[in-house]
């Protein structure tokens, strides 16, 4: 007796392919969210690595201590516009819309409490933190939201 | 046939082209070239009388010495350092006029035949918190004269004076507040009491480094990594700054040193390594001053090398 299954693997297939589809769109969209999560991460951290790379040079010639610049929280901005500016296809907002709304703040002597995260520095910091709303076009046709906000934080200081 | 073909093709391939315009990325980050060291006047050091210098052998008194027929007119010091400091006022010849006559504490002799004597007028000075005050002038009488033999057909004005053996010389010293007779006719008697009642004293030296030309001398400095940064060596007497004469560099591990010794001009330095977890580098000088030349001061400060990193 001869029994022949091929119909019903044909049927699987069938039935089971959308939802392989479902499942591969959706990984390949939260690796593509989490790729560009780490690149505006990466462009924080290189902004506040910047901003934090100059220091009040009459501060230093008065008392010979590390104060930050009058215009950190400034250039940390820029720099973080320019970085994300690379990522600007992946983003719901430009990159100076984004930039402008981050939540910037510099403490140019230690030690000091980020008053937003209760952080003790203790050295003179520029922190960063801000939402980036990414676009995830993927996730919309699982009927998620098309635009995913993802809250970057950096901080740093000279040591 | 074929070369115009090439040349066409170069052509057309040339003539779309345009300038990129690609933005350089280090362009704006060459490391700038160190600005031109400018002396700048420092607001809070004192004027220096011109010419002054520090006092290494002191006044002792007049020393009139006869050998034979020539008698010498010179002056006594003894090499010693009293703290104060002196600058020349006028030389004078035998006979010429001074605008100093009368003003030297110990008085201007004149030889046997009345011209007054050769020498050089200088003025003390002490340094105090207000800068350096005048406090005496002295006369260092440099001169000699010969007398003439009784033979000759004119007698000397100083043949008629009492003259001591001529086989050995006589030396006479006019000493601290005595009186002089060397030269026959008594002189005044010099006074050696400063003409204002400031007493001398050695001013205190101190030294120290500052990271500006008029700026605090510190003990340590934070600075950032790849910078270039100005150390000032400074000298202050009595707390006023003073001229620097020169410094050397006697002890550093900057990656970048301007140079090792200096005068008005600051030391520049940069570092490029970070120091290893527990060690502090420090700059040392030797530095010597304008008002005290020969007194070695030593400065030395610390420096913490920072470079910006990232916070968890």
């Amino acid at each position: 007796m001869i029994h022949d299954d091929g119909g019903t693997a044909a049927v699987t297939t069938l039935v089971m392919l959308p939802l392989l589809l479902v499942v591969l769109a959706g990984a390949l969209e939260f690796g593509a969210l989490r790729a560009v999560a780490y690149r505006v991460a990466a462009a924080a951290d290189l902004a506040t690595l910047v901003a934090v790379n100059d220091q009040d040079q009459t501060e230093l010639e008065r008392t010979g201590t590390l104060r930050l610049a009058a215009g950190a929280v400034d250039v940390a901005r820029d720099y973080f516009a320019r970085n994300i500016e690379a990522t600007a296809s992946a983003l719901a907002a430009s990159a100076s819309e984004i930039a402008a709304s981050a939540d910037i703040a510099s403490f140019p002597t230690a030690p000091a409490i980020d008053p937003r995260t209760g952080a003790r520095y203790d050295r003179p910091t520029v922190r960063l933190i801000a939402s980036v709303p990414v676009k995830t076009p993927g996730l919309a046709v699982l009927l998620w939201p098309a635009v995913t906000t993802i809250t970057i934080r950096a901080a740093s200081s000279p040591r | 046939m074929t070369k115009r073909a090439a040349t066409l093709l170069l052509a057309v391939v040339l003539l779309p082209s345009h300038a990129a315009h690609a933005r350089e990325p280090f362009e704006n980050d060459s490391p700038p070239a160190p600005p031109p060291v400018v002396p700048i006047p420092d607001p809070v050091a004192f004027v220096v009388p011109a010419g002054l210098y520090y006092v290494t052998d002191t006044y002792i008194a007049d020393v009139v010495a006869t050998s034979d027929l020539t008698t010498t007119y010179s002056t006594a010091t003894a090499h010693e350092s009293t703290g104060t400091y002196a600058r020349v006022l006028d030389s004078v010849d035998s006979g010429a006029s001074s605008e100093f006559d009368g003003t030297a504490f110990n008085g201007r002799g004149a030889l046997t035949d009345g011209r007054a004597l050769a020498g050089t007028y200088y003025e003390n000075f002490v340094l105090t918190a207000s800068g350096y005050v005048p406090v005496s002038i002295v006369f260092f009488q440099d001169d000699s004269e010969t007398r003439r033999r009784a033979a000759a057909s004119s007698p000397s004005p100083a043949a008629s004076s009492p003259s001591p053996a001529a086989s050995s010389p006589a030396v006479t010293t006019a000493p601290v507040g005595g009186p002089s007779e060397s030269r026959g006719v008594p002189t005044p008697v010099p006074s050696f009491r400063p003409q204002t009642p400031i007493a001398p004293v050695a001013p205190r030296l101190r030294a120290g480094i500052a990271l500006a030309q008029d700026g605090p001398t510190l003990t340590s400095a934070e600075v950032l990594r790849g910078r270039l940064i100005y150390f000032w060596p400074r000298a202050f007497a009595n707390d006023t700054a003073v001229a620097i004469r020169s410094w050397r560099l006697l002890s550093a591990q900057p990656d970048y040193a301007s140079a090792n010794t200096g005068s008005s001009e600051p030391f520049a330095a940069e570092w490029l390594r970070m120091p290893a977890p527990g060690v502090r580098w420090s700059l040392r000088f030797e530095i010597f001053t304008e008002v005290a030349p020969l007194e070695r001061l030593e400065a030395e400060i610390t420096i913490a090398v920072r470079s910006p990193a990232l916070i968890d």
